[in-house]
C-alpha cells in the first residue's frame, strides 16, 4: 500500500493518528531506517513472523486506543523465541489493561542497536507552517524541555545549528565515557523530515503533529524505533 | 516583483505630492486638524486636501465633499472619523486614492467590528486603494516631509520601522529621536486590514535610502510570508525585531510532547535563527540595536567577539565584564606583551592597564585627553578587538575636571578610529544619575558624538545588548555566506 492510501484508509477508519506500523512505512518511504518488522494477529503467527526476523525482537501492541504502550504493559522487549513470542502476546491479551482495548494486531520488531535517544518532532504552528523540532531523549525532553524548534524548510546548516543549539549537545559527543552518537545521522533524519523535499513540506496538510520519539543513534546511523504521526 | 516594482509601488506613500485628510472640523481640534498642522510645519509641499461633507475651508485650505472631488487624485488620504461611515466613502474613491491609512479603531481589534473590517478591506479594493490600519496612528516620512509624530527628525535617514502599535510607533520615533535614530520612515499598520507588516517589509528591502529595519510585530498576520520575505533576504540589511505577545498557543489542543513544547516563541526564535533577523525583548534593546546597525557597519567576516573596555569605574568594568561574557562577548585580559606597552607610556598609580582598562578622571585628563590617545593607539594596534567600549562616568567629571576633557577624549578616540579605518566599532557610554547638570552634559555630549556617528548609550549593558545583537547578525551573514 503506498503512502496516500496508508493516510487515506486511516481517515476512513476515522483514526486520529497513524498506527505505528504505518508511521513507519512513511518514515521508510522517505528513507529514514527503522527496524525490521512483521505484523500478525495473535500468537498463531508468532512461529512464521519470528523465523523471518532476528532476534532479540520486541512486541509492540497496535491499538487506536493506547497512546502510551509501555505504560499500559503493551510493549514487551528482548524477546529471544518463538514460544516467549507467542506467550508474550498472549499474555498481553489477557491482560486487565489491555483487554477492553480495540487491538489491530501485534507489531513484531528487530531491536535497534544500543545508542543515544533522541526525540525528533514535528507540529504545524498556525502562522508558519510544519515546524521541526529536535532533543535529546528522556529526561532532556521531557524535563528540561531542551529542544530546538526550526520552521521547515530547514537547510544542511540549520539542521547542525538546532543540535549545536541543545543545552545537552554535548552528550551527543559521548558525555561520561559514552560512545558519541552521529551528528550527520540526526542532521540527516531532520533534513529528510524538515527539508526541502522532506515528509513535512510533502505532506504539509495531512498532519498536525509528529513524533519520533526515540530515533537511536549510533556511532554510525540512526533508527526510528518508535513514530507517531496525529492527522490533522 | 522586482525591487524597482516594489519602491514605485510604494513611491506615492513616502513621498506624497497630494494628502487628503479626512475627519478635520471647522473648529480646528479634532486629531485630522492636528495632522494638518503637523505637515505644514514638518515642511509638506504638496497639496492638502480637507475632505468635509459641508465646510468650504479647513484650517483656511479650501475642502472638497468627497475623495472623489479632490483638484488633483490623492496619494496618501488620513481618515479618522467614526468607523462605520469609512467603507462607503472608500467605495466611493472612484480610483483616485493611492493609499489610504484608516487611523479609526473600532475594527477587527474588537468583536463587534470583525465584520466592519471585511468591508472595510472589500471597499478599499472596490474604491481602487491600498489600505493602511486601521487602528493605527499613522505614517512618518522624512523624504515626504510627511509624520504624524508631535517631534520627529526632519533629517532623511536610514532606519525604516513598521509598528503595528500606533502608540509604540510615537515611542520608537521620539526615543530614536533623542538617541540620535534618523529614519528612512515609519509606518504604522495596526490591525493590517489589507496592507501589512510584511509589505512594508519588502518595501524597506528594496528601498536604498534604507539600511536597517526595525519591526514591531504583536501578531503575524502571515507567518509564512514573513519566513520566506526574510529568508529570501539573506540578512542583506539588519532586522531587529521586537515581538509582542510571546506566549504559549494551543497549549489544550496538544497530544505529545512536541505540541505541548511548540509554544509560539519557539517559532518566533526559529524565525530568528534561520533568517538572522535580531530578536530583542524590549523597546530599549530596540533602539539600542538599531542605532548601533545605523552607525556600525556589520564586519561579517570578523564577528564581534572581542572587546575592549576603557573609561572611569572600576566596579562598572568589572560588572561590564562579567554582563558582556554572558552576552558572548570576551573581555579577557590583555597578553603581557600589551601590557608592557601601555606600562611604557608611565601612566599614574591607579590606572589598571589590562582589559578592562580602567581609567580615573586624573589619567583620562592628563596632556588635554592625549593620554587616553596613546592608551587606545596600543590597544588598536596590538590588541586588536573587535569593538571598543569607552564609558564615562560624567559625575567625576561634573566639577571636578576641565570642561573640555570630554570633548578631548572624544575627539582622541576617534583621531585614532580614524589611524585604524575599520578596525574595532567604537560605542561611547555616557553613564549619569538624574542630577540636572549631568542630564544636561549627557545629552549635549551625546549629540555630538551622535553627529560624528558614534553610537551613545546610557549604561555598559545597554552597549552590551547592542554589541551582541551586531554579533548575532554578523555571525549569521558569516555562517551563510559560503552556502
Amino acid at each position: 500500500m503506498n503512502i496516500r492510501d496508508i493516510i487515506s484508509k486511516a481517515r476512513s477508519e476515522n483514526r486520529t493518528a497513524l498506527d505505528e506500523f504505518a508511521g513507519k512505512q512513511l518514515l521508510a518511504s522517505f528513507g529514514i531506517s527503522v527496524p525490521k518488522s512483521a505484523v500478525i494477529k495473535g500468537a498463531d503467527e508468532a512461529a512464521a513472523a519470528f523465523a523471518k526476523l532476528t532476534p532479540p525482537l520486541v512486541l509492540k501492541i497496535m491499538s487506536p486506543d493506547i497512546l502510551h504502550k509501555s505504560d499500559a504493559g503493551g510493549v514487551k522487549v528482548n524477546l529471544k523465541s518463538a514460544v516467549e513470542t507467542a506467550d508474550a502476546i498472549r499474555r498481553m491479551m489477557n491482560s486487565p489493561a489491555l483487554r477492553a482495548a480495540r487491538i489491530d494486531g501485534f507489531l513484531l520488531e528487530e531491536m535497534a542497536p544500543g545508542g543515544q535517544e533522541v526525540v525528533v518532532g514535528a507540529v504545524r504552528d498556525p502562522q508558519f507552517g510544519p515546524l521541526v523540532m529536535v532533543g535529546l531523549g528522556g529526561i532532556f525532553v521531557e524535563v528540561l524541555a531542551d529542544v530546538a524548534f526550526r520552521i521547515c524548510p530547514i537547510t544542511r546548516l540549520d539542521a547542525r545549528e538546532m543540535l549545536a543549539d541543545l543545552k545537552g549537545a554535548a552528550v551527543l559527543k559521548g558525555a561520561r565515557g559514552r560512545k558519541p552518537a552521529s551528528q550527520d545521522a540526526i542532521v540527516d533524519v531532520l533534513l529528510k523530515i524538515g527539508g526541502e523535499e522532506g515528509l513535512l513540506l510533502c505532506h504539509a496538510d495531512d498532519f498536525r503533529e509528529a513524533d519520533i520519539n526515540p530515533l537511536i543513534v549510533s556511532e554510525s546511523g540512526a533508527v526510528a524505533v518508535d513514530a507517531r504521526f496525529v492527522l490533522s | 516583483m522586482s525591487a524597482q516594482e516594489i519602491i514605485d509601488r510604494y513611491a506615492p506613500l513616502f513621498m506624497p505630492k497630494t494628502v487628503a485628510v479626512v475627519g478635520a472640523s471647522t473648529k480646528g481640534a479634532a486629531l485630522p486638524n492636528i495632522f494638518i498642522r503637523r505637515i505644514r510645519e514638518f515642511g509638506f509641499e504638496g497639496a492638502i486636501y480637507p475632505i468635509h461633507p459641508v465646510a468650504a475651508e479647513i484650517d483656511g485650505l479650501p475642502a472638497y465633499r468627497t475623495l472623489a472631488d479632490t483638484p488633483q487624485p490623492v496619494d496618501y488620504a488620513y481618515i479618522a472619523v467614526s468607523a462605520a461611515q469609512i467603507p462607503a466613502m472608500l467605495a466611493a474613491a472612484a480610483g483616485r486614492v493611492r493609499f489610504a491609512q484608516v487611523i479609526s479603531s473600532g475594527f477587527g481589534e474588537v468583536e463587534a467590528g470583525k465584520e466592519l473590517q471585511q468591508q472595510l478591506a472589500a471597499a478599499a479594493r472596490a474604491g481602487g486603494m491600498r489600505l493602511l490600519g486601521p487602528n493605527c496612528l499613522g505614517l512618518y516620512t522624512p523624504r515626504g516631509k510627511v509624520t504624524f509624530t508631535e517631534i520627529a527628525p526632519r533629517e532623511v535617514g536610514t532606519v525604516g520601522i513598521v509598528s503595528q502599535s500606533g502608540g509604540l510607533g510615537t515611542d520608537i520615533v521620539r526615543r530614536g529621536m533623542s538617541r540620535g535614530l534618523k529614519f528612512s520612515g515609519l509606518v504604522t499598520v495596526g490591525n493590517c486590514a489589507d496592507l501589512g507588516t510584511n509589505d512594508m517589509l519588502e518595501f524597506y528591502l528594496a528601498d536604498p535610502q534604507t539600511r536597517v529595519i526595525g519591526l514591531y510585530i504583536e501578531s503575524a498576520q502571515d507567518g509564512r510570508r514573513l519566513f520566506e520575505i526574510l529568508r529570501a533576504a539573506h540578512a542583506r540589511k539588519p532586522v531587529v525585531m521586537l515581538k509582542g505577545g510571546r506566549t504559549r498557543q494551543g497549549l489544550a489542543a496538544a497530544v505529545s510532547h512536541t505540541g505541548s513544547l511548540a509554544g509560539d516563541d519557539r517559532a518566533w526564535v526559529a524565525l530568528s535563527r534561520q533568517t538572522g533577523c535580531v530578536l530583542v525583548d524590549t523597546l530599549d534593546e530596540f533602539v539600542d540595536a538599531l542605532l548601533a546597525f545605523q552607525a556600525l557597519a556589520p564586519r561579517t567576516q570578523r564577528p564581534t567577539q572581542r572587546v575592549v573596555l576603557f573609561g572611569n569605574g572600576g566596579g562598572a568594568s568589572v560588572l561590564a565584564t562579567d554582563y558582556f561574557a554572558r552576552l558572548g562577548l570576551d573581555v579577557t585580559p590583555f597578553s603581557q606583551t600589551i601590557v608592557d606597552a601601555l606600562a611604557a607610556l608611565g601612566l599614574p598609580p591607579g590606572t589598571s592597564i589590562t582589559n578592562p582598562v580602567d581609567c580615573p578622571v586624573g589619567t583620562l585628563q592628563q596632556e588635554d585627553g592625549r593620554v587616553a590617545e596613546k592608551i587606545l593607539d596600543v590597544v588598536y594596534a596590538s590588541a586588536e578587538p573587535e569593538a571598543l567600549v569607552m564609558h564615562l562616568n560624567l559625575a567625576a567629571f561634573v566639577g571636578r575636571a576641565k570642561p573640555e576633557v570630554l570633548d578631548n577624549l572624544m575627539q582622541a578616540a576617534l583621531r585614532v578610529q580614524a589611524h585604524y579605518p575599520g578596525k574595532a566599532h567604537f560605542v561611547l557610554v555616557l553613564r549619569a544619575d538624574d542630577e540636572p547638570e549631568l542630564l544636561a552634559r549627557r545629552r549635549e555630549f551625546r549629540a555630538r558624538a551622535v553627529a560624528l556617528g558614534i553610537p551613545v548609550y546610557d549604561e555598559l549593558s545597554n552597549a552590551g545588548q547592542a554589541l551582541a545583537a551586531l554579533q548575532a547578525h554578523e555571525r549569521f551573514v558569516q555562517s551563510r555566506s559560503g552556502a
